[in-house]
């Protein structure tokens, strides 16, 4: 029955998700900013900043760590290494789409249902918390999942076109394939799990959001460790924090069922 | 059979009282009326009755199903209509009703009950249009059938005609006396004590407490005696003088040309009583029994219960 019942929630989150003008323009315009952005980044930081960031401590002991991670690099010029340091940091980068994806729907989810009533009528059903958490929640990161894969195939026919395609093979690394396949889909679905329990918590989308917001800060603070050269991510690391990640979600939807007062919904919800 | 039945439930919400010491049983295929005003605890009682919060003490069993215990398997048999009938606004009548009909196990095709459902309330023909474009009764039906749809056991109403204008009420109501007529178990809460004469078979009223639950007729029965009203063509002195010395006339007085009577049988004594009004010169147009409305009776519960309260 637990199948059945998280497909269904699944897609009438779907069939919500796609009736809603905002909602698609927030999951397919908002990964294209995204990338739009991060590699406007790039060429600026290349075209006004290349001399100077090459002589920054932090680009220099982050350069070092990415030279040991990949000792092939020391082939290239300088300004192509930076280049390819740049590069190395879309991968984290792209993992903001799932979470600013998630803030903008999942916030809403259950918020929208206390308010419109529909939720009393739901938990009236035999369906169980955790099949509802978990419905609502995989209904975003799929998508969420997808448009960032998406974005990924985007980026490299970018960076082509600005032609770095050539570096492309110090930047597509095991390390990349690990982050999008593994850790991607696990940070989806934490902040998902996340951002539905903010949702069953809040008493309204906007507190639900501000809530939520700090679900990005992990994937900040990871863009930022691997930037100013404290750790590099190789793949093994980011084999094991995928791991944990992933501990992470089935956590996190433990808590979200407990979090999730079914008395207290109904009765302060009407 | 008996199909809802409650030991002394209790529930408080922080220091108030909501429900106390409730206990009651309706049999299968009743329609109980559930009357009291707001706060009295209706709604909260139902929501104890439907699994969907638990009792603070006490418990009940519904169609064989602790409700604070197997409220999975008691959710599979009962069916509620809530106060505020919410629907997914961008979805379709088909779509919404199917969502909420895929889970329940008894359901193999959730598409063909909702369609036999829809067409029974005489929504089909508008089954892929989106709920918010509906009127509030269309939505008040739709709900009805939301709670319907997996062919409940006990099916419980709160206040399923609040809000909606006449012609949507009656159209709700029709459907519920409908459902009452196929034997449905219905448990109704609501304000409207002519509702709930029109279509309960027992009537509990509550106030926190339960003040009383029996059919409307033993209910009259228990607050006011059996009176008679005759009417006269026009005031007639003699005829008073007369009645007042016949043997079973236990108390009599006039009301205009209307004459207000207490008989020892009122069943028995009635060709009699019109027998000695006509050779006494009384010209008869009507002999009927008092009716009280429920309202009265409903009023005169709740006066003794603040009485007691003071």
């Amino acid at each position: 029955m637990s199948r059945r019942h998280i497909q269904n929630v699944l897609l009438k989150e779907w069939a919500l998700l796609f009736t809603d003008l905002n909602s698609v323009l927030i999951v397919t315009l908002l990964p294209l900013l995204i990338v739009g952005q991060g590699i406007l980044y790039i060429w600026l930081a290349l075209r006004f900043g290349g001399e100077v960031m090459l002589t920054t401590p932090v680009f220099q002991t982050a350069l070092q760590k990415l030279i040991e991670a990949i000792p092939g690099l020391t082939q290239l010029p300088s300004e192509e290494q930076l280049l390819v340091l740049l590069l190395s940091q879309f991968n984290f980068f792209l993992l903001l789409i799932p979470t600013m994806v998630a803030i903008s729907v999942a916030t809403f989810s259950i918020v929208d249902e206390k308010l419109s009533g529909s939720l009393e009528a739901l938990l009236a059903t035999p369906v169980k918390t955790w099949e509802l958490l978990l419905g609502k929640a995989l209904a975003g990161a799929i998508p969420a999942l997808v448009i960032t894969w998406l974005s990924a195939g985007v980026f490299l026919l970018v960076i082509s076109g600005l032609g770095w395609g050539d570096l492309s093979g110090f930047v597509v690394t095991a390390g990349w394939f690990l982050t999008l396949f593994l850790l991607t889909p696990a940070v989806a679905i934490l902040s998902f799990m996340l951002g539905v329990t903010g949702s069953s918590r809040a008493k309204d989308a906007r507190s639900a959001q501000n809530t939520a917001v700090i679900i990005i800060l992990p994937v900040l603070a990871l863009i930022g460790i691997q930037i100013a050269g404290i750790l590099w991510f190789t793949p093994s690391l980011i084999l094991v924090l995928a791991l944990v990640i992933g501990i992470a979600d089935f956590i996190s939807l433990r808590v979200a069922v407990r979090l999730f007062q079914r008395e207290s919904i109904v009765i302060q919800w009407r | 059979m008996v199909i809802i039945e409650s030991f002394g439930l209790y529930r408080y919400f922080g220091k108030t009282t909501a429900v106390e010491d409730l206990t009651l049983a309706v049999e299968a295929g009743e329609v109980l009326g559930f009357l009291g005003p707001n706060g009295a605890g209706k709604t909260t009682t139902i929501r104890m009755l439907a699994g969907m919060i638990a009792p603070t003490k006490g418990y009940a069993i519904v169609a064989g199903h602790r409700t604070d215990r197997d409220v999975e398997q008691l959710h599979e048999v009962v069916g509620i209509l809530t106060e505020t009938p919410g629907f997914y606004s961008r979805l379709s009548a088909k779509r919404n009703l199917e969502y909420f009909a895929s889970f329940y196990s008894s359901i193999e095709s959730p598409s063909k009950q909702v369609e036999k459902y829809l067409k029974l309330i005489g929504l089909w023909e508008r089954c892929n249009d989106r709920v918010g474009t509906f009127s509030k009764g269309m939505k008040h039906r739709l709900a009805l059938v939301r709670a319907l749809v997996h062919e409940p056991k006990v099916l419980f109403l709160d206040e399923p005609t609040a809000g909606l204008d006449p012609e949507a009420a009656a159209e709700v109501r029709e459907m519920i006396n409908r459902l009452g007529k196929e034997g449905h178990t219905i448990f109704l809460s609501t304000h409207n004590l002519n509702e709930a004469e029109m279509l309960c078979n027992r009537i509990a009223v509550i106030h926190t407490r339960l003040l009383a639950l029996d059919t409307p007729e033993n209910l009259r029965r228990r607050f006011f005696r059996r009176q008679l009203i005759v009417q006269l063509e026009v005031p007639d002195t003699q005829v008073v003088q007369t009645v007042r010395k016949l043997p079973f006339v236990q108390e009599v007085h006039e009301e205009g040309s209307q004459l207000i009577l207490e008989l020892t049988d009122s069943e028995r004594n009635r060709p009699e009583l019109v027998q000695a009004i006509v050779e006494a010169g009384g010209r008869v147009i009507a002999v009927s029994e008092k009716q009280y409305p429920l309202e009265e009776i409903y009023f005169r519960l709740l006066r003794e219960e603040s009485g007691n309260e003071s």
